[in-house]
């Protein structure tokens, strides 16, 4: 027994260090282009031209990044790119849970076939509608606001989906125990329902914030004038032709400065996000 | 939940309000990136380096200037060709955009951009003064749709230290092949004495250039590529002994293999061959890469025009920068304003050509100041020899990247050379039969 248990423990320890081994070896794999990159980052533009290996040796500037932060409207940019993810999830997070909630509780005409109808957002490509969609928002006149930066996103059949799913899976006798207590139905939804479907609110609105904060297409042709460029864009704009080459140390900085917003973010919340993709799993 | 939604409404109300433009305000939408860090202020173009700061710079002092006139810059990423379209389908374009000659046909075919020539001539631009090349780019059906800013071409970036290992220097000047068979023979010598490839491409993600190299050896045997406007015509002996040369050339390793743009830079410059197939922008970079000492182009470096590899002419592709104004209401203060910053940078296109392209202006390609910067007068005879494909032909960018895709695939041996070209004619003839 006790040779089983000594061979056992001896077995998983080696099958921990297996997948640790692994896991440290994946986790390299992954983290060496990032490192790279700012490794580039901290050389000038001439010395990449001439040798990129040269990011091994010294010395090494800060150059590109005082280049980005005197030299464009990088802080609009940024104010701009939270805005509108921030407006972007909190658009997706009120209306995903109503619609979510109405699908899941409510009985009324058509239910079933409009969320089949929403279901169907899910398999149409964004490609697929950004002409029409481009030209109500121009007939709107909502190009260049940043209403028209955030409105598309909040379209997202996937939030309606997941609330859906969500709403579906609370026993409807809490519904019951809140109604004879003479609790109304938005009492309900507000008081008793939504706060259990915190979790999946997490998940969805880090998502929402993510896809918002990366997108690139719908900004660049939405917000065209230079005070609505959302990062992404802005910092595409300031890109000098054959920069992958003429100006690669700069390419590279302005790639690190768009990512450290959310890689703070992620700093603080990793626990959070963790926690909200691991529920999205399962 | 009612408040947040009240709030959430509110926002958007209030963030829907868009921006007027001032009645003396004008937006100039380029690309060429930007330098705000180092030229931001700066008025004094003479000293400015570079694209970008050569732009900023005509920018600023144009501004200076002209107190009266408030000139918007709008950098895009490049080529910004999404975002004009975008625009232009709101309604609400600039009112100056860079543009490539290659691509103001299918902006002009469609009148989205308005003609020049009356209001250039009205300030003092002549169009008759362009390079045969520029005219030829800005030039549709009798009127003129640009102002030229520049030529740019395949040039042969020459390391002159191997060419003379090689044996390849005759009286202190490159010797260059006069036929695809005295380019294998020189590639062969040229690998033989060095241990290098003769040539430096880019092979790898980007597919431009070898649609320069096809268009240019086409051009040099005078063959029709486009018989009409829908149509090219890629089935041809004189396509198949083009592709015939490039692959052979890979298959005896005569050229380096896999490098992107970036990476074929880098290798130029560090030693990796004789000759680098790039365009003019980069002259500056090699020249000063040329004063260092002990780098393997120390004063070693030298530049031509593509050499004539075929007897029927001396051609080479050319294509260039524009300004194009679109088609939208101005007021006349704007309209004003639009053509004396045109005039403005018709006045200053000697200083648009330190950035290594070449003049728009012929009077500028004969002047002695531009004949001085380095390695200009080599490369000059460009804006005579240099060819534009037909104005009529539109989606130029993605027929090149069609025919860089097929032609890679048959260099690389991953189809035929006949399968290839087959295949691009096919392509590019199904995506000009829907574009027209």
């Amino acid at each position: 027994m006790t040779t089983q248990l000594a061979s056992g423990a001896v077995g998983r320890g080696f099958g921990d260090r297996l997948i640790l081994a692994a896991t440290i070896a994946l986790a390299i794999v992954m983290v060496i282009p990032m490192l790279w990159a700012v490794g580039l980052s901290l050389k000038t533009n001439q010395e990449l031209l001439v040798d990129t290996q040269s990011v091994l040796k010294a010395p090494w500037t800060l150059i590109n990044y005082y280049d980005i932060l005197i030299g464009s409207g990088v802080f609009r940019w940024l104010l701009n790119s939270i805005i509108v993810s921030t407006g972007m999830s909190l658009g997706v997070l009120v209306l995903s849970s109503l619609a979510g909630y109405g699908f899941a509780r409510l009985e009324f005409p058509g239910r079933n076939v409009i969320f089949v109808l929403v279901l169907f957002g899910l398999a149409i490509p964004e490609q697929a509608v950004i002409l029409v969609r481009h030209q109500l928002f121009s007939d709107l006149d909502l190009h260049n606001t940043y209403a028209g930066l955030m409105l598309p996103g909040m379209s997202a059949p996937f939030g309606v989906f997941l609330m859906t799913q969500y709403f579906k899976a609370i026993p409807t006798e809490i519904d019951e125990a809140a109604m004879l207590d003479n609790a109304s139905r938005f009492k309900i939804f507000w008081r008793v329902l939504l706060p259990m479907t915190l979790p999946a609110q997490a998940t969805l609105g880090i998502f929402t914030f993510l896809h918002a904060w990366n997108d690139y297409w719908w900004p660049m042709v939405s917000g065209t004038n230079q005070q609505m460029y959302t990062l992404t864009v802005g910092i595409a704009s300031t890109q000098q032709n054959f920069a992958e080459s003429a100006g690669l140390g700069y390419l590279m900085a302005q790639a690190v400065f768009a990512s450290l917003p959310v890689l703070i973010v992620y700093m603080f919340f990793q626990k959070y996000i963790v926690r909200a993709v691991s529920g999205a799993a399962t | 939940m009612i408040r947040p939604i009240a709030i959430l409404l509110s926002c958007l109300a209030l963030t829907s309000c868009g921006v007027q433009q001032p009645p003396n305000e004008i937006v100039v939408q380029r690309f060429f990136g930007t330098c705000n860090a180092q030229y931001g202020t700066r008025t004094d173009v003479a000293a400015a380096e570079g694209e970008c700061g050569i732009m900023t710079t005509l920018i600023n002092k144009f501004s200076a200037e002209n107190p009266d006139v408030r000139v918007r810059v709008s950098p895009v990423a490049w080529p910004g060709y999404n975002q004009l379209a975008a625009q232009l389908a709101a309604g609400d374009p600039p009112d100056l955009v860079t543009m490539h000659l290659s691509s103001i046909p299918d902006y002009q075919s469609r009148a989205l951009i308005e003609p020049l020539g009356k209001d250039l001539r009205a300030v003092g631009v002549d169009p008759q003064g362009f390079t045969a090349a520029s005219s030829a780019g800005v030039n549709i059906q009798g009127d003129v749709f640009g102002l030229p800013i520049d030529n740019w071409a395949p040039l042969w970036h020459i390391n002159m230290n191997y060419f003379r290992q090689a044996g390849l220097v005759k009286d202190g000047k490159p010797i260059l092949p006069r036929s695809p068979e005295e380019l294998l023979e020189h590639a062969r010598r040229f690998k033989a004495a060095t241990g290098k490839p003769y040539l430096v491409q880019t092979l790898a993600i980007e597919r431009a250039s070898y649609a320069r190299n096809l268009y240019t050896l086409l051009m040099q045997q005078n063959a029709t590529i486009f018989p009409d406007p829908q149509h090219i015509h890629l089935q041809s002996p004189e396509a198949k002994r083009v592709v015939d040369l490039f692959r052979q050339i890979y298959v005896e390793d005569l050229t380096t293999k896999n490098l992107d743009y970036a990476a074929s830079t880098n290798a130029f410059i560090n030693g990796a061959g004789g000759v680098f197939i790039v365009g003019t922008w980069l002259i500056g970079d090699f020249e000063a890469e040329s004063r260092r000492a002990d780098r393997p182009l120390s004063n070693g470096y030298t530049v031509r025009p593509f050499p004539q590899l075929y007897a029927a002419r001396d051609a080479t592709y050319i294509d260039g920068h524009a300004w194009v104004m679109p088609a939208k209401e101005r007021t006349p203060q704007q309209r004003d304003a639009v053509f004396r910053l045109l005039k403005f940078f018709a006045d200053n296109d000697f200083e648009w050509s330190r950035t290594g392209h070449l003049p728009a202006y012929q009077a500028v390609i004969d002047s002695e100041r531009f004949n001085a910067l380095p390695h200009r007068r080599e490369i000059a005879k460009l804006s005579a020899t240099g060819m534009t494909l037909p104005a009529s032909v539109q989606r130029q960018f993605p027929v090149a990247d069609i025919v860089g895709e097929e032609m890679s695939a048959a260099i690389t041996g991953h189809k035929t050379v006949d399968a290839a070209l087959a295949d691009a004619e096919h392509r590019i003839n199904d995506l000009l039969f829907h574009v027209l």
